[in-house]
């Protein structure tokens, strides 16, 4: 028998009839097979003796796809892993973790690529041997000199010269020489170097660290020395990079630092073609470094000597659709797994991180001192309440912005709300905006004149006149980023304004021409959402102005105070670097309140112990641990009937877990379709897990309507 | 139902053009109303000063008035909004009304 995972929703392997030519060799390989009236590609898990069901019922396997190499043990083992623990099928978290269309050997050829090329010992016998002169001749004999880039022996000799060599085997690409350039590289601070030294001392075992730095205080240089040593000692690096934050300026300054090093970059944005190519360098041992997004972290690494997770708290490690896993946890498991150290870097670490790091699961490293600028920013808050706003700005504010254009350097406003108005509405019935499909507005957009609901997508044209009563004289209510560019605009007609959120900004072609617009000065004020808020260096910015914080103070989501303390001292790390000292205006209500005390004081300690403190009493994560059951259908009642069921078949195991009732989302209708939740909270992981592998398959055998569809989240990031 | 107005007056503040979000032009400003009306048979003097909105082609020539210009306006009446009771005079047409110093004249040529 073979036992395949399969891409189906459907939480069990597959057997088939085995061909007689399959060896313990195949395991791990991809076949394609019979399924149903179609045909599914698979991964050959096993080879079992007795199939699962009945043999005469078996179909024979279909070929076995030999040109992509076998996938390893330990990656099987991840896939496993992770499907078992965030309770989804396996074939689905195969799928999630294959790059798509890998198939064939054809991909395996990287035009693009420009390796270094070394001559063979085959290559240097035939030139020890007496032999016309040829071109073919030649280029071994210019690489028995010593190495060169393919592109310049192509333009010396030919690329028909080269292909010929390479088909002899004279020629072969050198992934012997990783050393570093470190010309270019800055000298390490004490604390810079005792963290190195410090990780690298656990080489080659399972060894957890937190990076904990304030901005600017030289994470990435770290990150490169660790490379660096892992590089020399002939193992993998893989550095695991926040979605926004896989930027050119950083692949640019590995690639400086190991121009030798066959680098991979992975993302959600390569085209199909590059993600299977990298997938397959780092597969077969060639790759030496792979930066990438969370999905990297499902790229096979059999030299693996170190893992890097930049941002660490960053939410979009976190998937959220499909099997819904955190690439950070996942990177964490497999560094033990493999027995490499792991490093988490952030400015303002998780709480779930933090706490390791207070309780020793983690070691902690500090980078206290900021290598830029001298000082930390000073934040002020402004009190808005006795104060009259101008389009959400006060006066302080506006002041501090004006004195920064005098002094020719540059202010940022940061408003985490994209369009001009977050509702259209009609002053005359009351009639607002809202989305067709969502339980949400739609938001007003004036430069395209259109209303956009950001939660499904939808777009309709700004009505003429109000659908519900026909007078023209609508109003946007509220403010985005859009409104206050335009009022920042009219009140410094002499300034250059950028806007910088996800409408302006829609491919990393504008991000980087914005970016290097910002660099190079030519923008006096910066509007911007979060986007602006992490990793970017601007070295005229000297100014911070937050308006708008207050809806993120009292959320229903407990998480959302360290979101909002993280998203501040981030966005505040843009102020004053490069000698300028920077200021921070926050404009608020509630001045008194402890988040904004904290981050005045720049006090992440005080204030991760004090929320820590707080979970603890609400047994929230990271002192439990959740789970939820999401359902959604065309009306919520539907949904919530299904929690009901749901909840009832978890009763009889749920000893040791709180079962909450089943409650509307608090977003109840999205994209047409209306949601309800059931939460489940542990004391311990191990407990929630217990509950979970008994309950989740008694799910699949509920009976619903067709139109029901439920997931479960494990570790939600958002309740 | 009925609801239309013809009002002669003077222009007394004019706001700055501005769009809906439609992208029509629009524009408030205020009128002063004098005028002698008769009452239950007695004439008496009548003063009034009233907010005014036009949109379209309306805001584009309220917007070449200036303060202290005598127009004929006509429109409808309608809530400021559902929040405020205050009535705003809606502009469908104005028309400028020449050599006229106020209400008083205006009256008398007719």
């Amino acid at each position: 028998m073979v036992r395949l995972a399969l891409p189906v929703p459907l939480p069990r392997s597959f057997d088939y009839l085995a061909p007689v030519d399959i060896s313990a060799a195949d395991i791990g390989r991809l076949a394609r097979v019979p399924f149903g009236k179609g045909e599914k590609i698979g991964v050959i898990l096993a080879l079992p003796e007795l199939a699962a069901v009945d043999p005469a019922k078996l179909k024979p396997l279909g070929p076995i796809l030999r040109e992509v190499p076998a996938l390893p043990a330990d990656w099987l083992a991840m896939v496993q892993f992770a499907a078992r623990y965030y309770h989804h099928p396996l074939g689905e978290a195969v799928a999630v973790a294959l790059p798509p269309g890998l198939r064939g050997a054809e991909l395996m050829d990287d035009r693009s690529a420009d390796p270094w090329l070394i001559l063979t010992d085959a290559g240097r016998d035939a030139i020890a041997q007496a032999g016309r002169a040829s071109r073919l001749r030649a280029v071994a004999e210019h690489l028995a000199q010593g190495e060169a880039q393919r592109s310049a022996l192509v333009a010396q000799f030919g690329s028909p010269a080269l292909r010929e060599a390479r088909q002899r085997g004279w020629v072969t690409e050198a992934h012997t020489r990783r050393e570093a350039d470190l010309s270019a590289a800055p000298t390490l601070n004490d604390e810079q170097h005792s963290a190195v030294e410090a990780v690298w001392a656990q080489a080659g075992r399972f060894s957890p660290f937190l990076l904990h730095g304030i901005t600017g205080s030289g994470k990435t240089e770290v990150y490169l020395r660790l490379i660096e040593r892992a590089l020399a000692a002939g193992q993998q690096a893989l550095l695991l990079v926040p979605e926004i934050g896989l930027t050119p300026q950083l692949e640019a300054r590995v690639a400086a630092r190991f121009p030798r090093a066959k680098r991979v970059a992975l993302h959600s944005g390569a085209t199909d073609g590059a993600r299977c190519r990298g997938f397959l360098a780092a597969l077969d041992g060639s790759a030496d470094i792979i930066i990438g997004t969370r999905l990297s972290v499902f790229s096979p690494l059999p030299r693996l000597g170190l893992i890097l997770i930049d941002e660490e708290h960053d939410a979009s490690y976190k998937q959220q659709d499909g099997l819904r896993y955190s690439a950070r946890d996942l990177a964490v498991w497999r560094a033990q797994q493999a027995a490499v150290p792991v490093v988490l870097g952030s400015a303002t670490p998780s709480l779930e991180t933090w706490q390791a790091a207070q309780n020793g699961r983690y070691r902690l490293l500090r980078l206290e001192r900021r290598a830029a600028a001298a000082a930390p920013p000073v934040v002020r808050l402004v009190d808005t309440r006795r104060i009259k706003l101008k389009d959400g700005l006060s006066p302080p504010l506006e002041n501090a912005i004006a004195a920064r254009l005098e002094r020719g350097e540059q202010s940022l406003v940061f408003l985490n709300r994209r369009g001009y108005a977050p509702v259209l509405a009609c002053p005359a019935c009351n009639w607002v905006s809202d989305c067709d499909h969502c339980s949400a507005h739609r938001v007003f957009h004036l430069s395209e004149r259109i209303l956009r609901c950001h939660h499904c997508g939808t777009e309709a044209p700004v009505p003429r006149a109000c659908p519900q009563c026909g007078n023209q004289d609508l109003h946007g209510f509220g403010r985005g980023t859009q409104r206050v560019e335009e009022y920042l605009a009219a009140r410094f007609p002499q300034a250059r304004i950028l806007r910088a959120d996800r409408d302006s900004i829609k491919t990393p072609a504008h991000w980087a021409a914005l970016r290097h617009a910002i660099e190079a000065g030519e923008a006096n004020i910066l509007v911007g959402t979060q986007m602006l808020a992490k990793g970017h260096d601007f070295p005229k910015l000297t100014l911070v102005g937050v308006i708008g914080a207050d809806a993120s103070l009292f959320a229903a989501d407990y998480r959302a105070p360290e979101r909002l303390f993280q998203q501040l001292m981030q966005v505040g790390g843009r102020a004053g670097r490069a000698g300028l000292a920077g200021e921070v205006f926050i404009q608020t209500e509630f001045p008194e309140h402890p988040l904004f005390d904290a981050l005045r004081r720049q006090d992440f300690d005080g204030f991760a112990n004090s929320q820590l403190e707080e979970r603890a009493q609400a047994h929230f994560p990271p002192c439990g641990a959740q789970a939820v059951l999401r359902a959604e259908a065309p009306e919520v009642a539907q949904a919530l009937e299904f929690l009901s069921h749901a909840r009832a078949a978890a009763d009889p195991f749920a000893d040791a877990v709180r079962l909450y009732d089943a409650v509307p989302m608090r977003l109840v209708r999205r994209a047409r379709l209306e949601r309800a939740q059931l939460v489940i909270e542990a004391d311990t992981r191990g407990a929630l897990q217990n509950l979970l592998a008994q309950w989740v398959p008694l799910l699949h055998t509920l009976k619903a309507p067709r139109t029901v569809r439920w997931h479960v989240d494990v570790d939600p990031i958002d309740i | 139902m009925r609801n239309a107005l013809v009002l002669d007056g003077v222009i007394a503040e004019c706001g700055v053009l501005r769009r809906t979000p439609a992208g029509m032009p629009a524009l408030e400003f205020r009128v002063e109303h004098v005028s002698r009306q008769i009452e239950a048979g007695i004439e008496r003097q009548v003063r009034c000063e009233i907010s005014a909105l036009a949109l379209g082609d309306a805001a584009l020539s309220a917007q070449a008035r200036r303060p202290g210009d005598s127009v004929m306006l006509t429109g409808f009446l309608a809530a400021r909004s559902a929040r405020h009771s205050g009535l705003v005079m809606h502009v469908n047409t104005i028309e400028i009304l020449e050599g006229t110093e106020n209400g008083f004249q205006t009256e008398e040529k007719r």
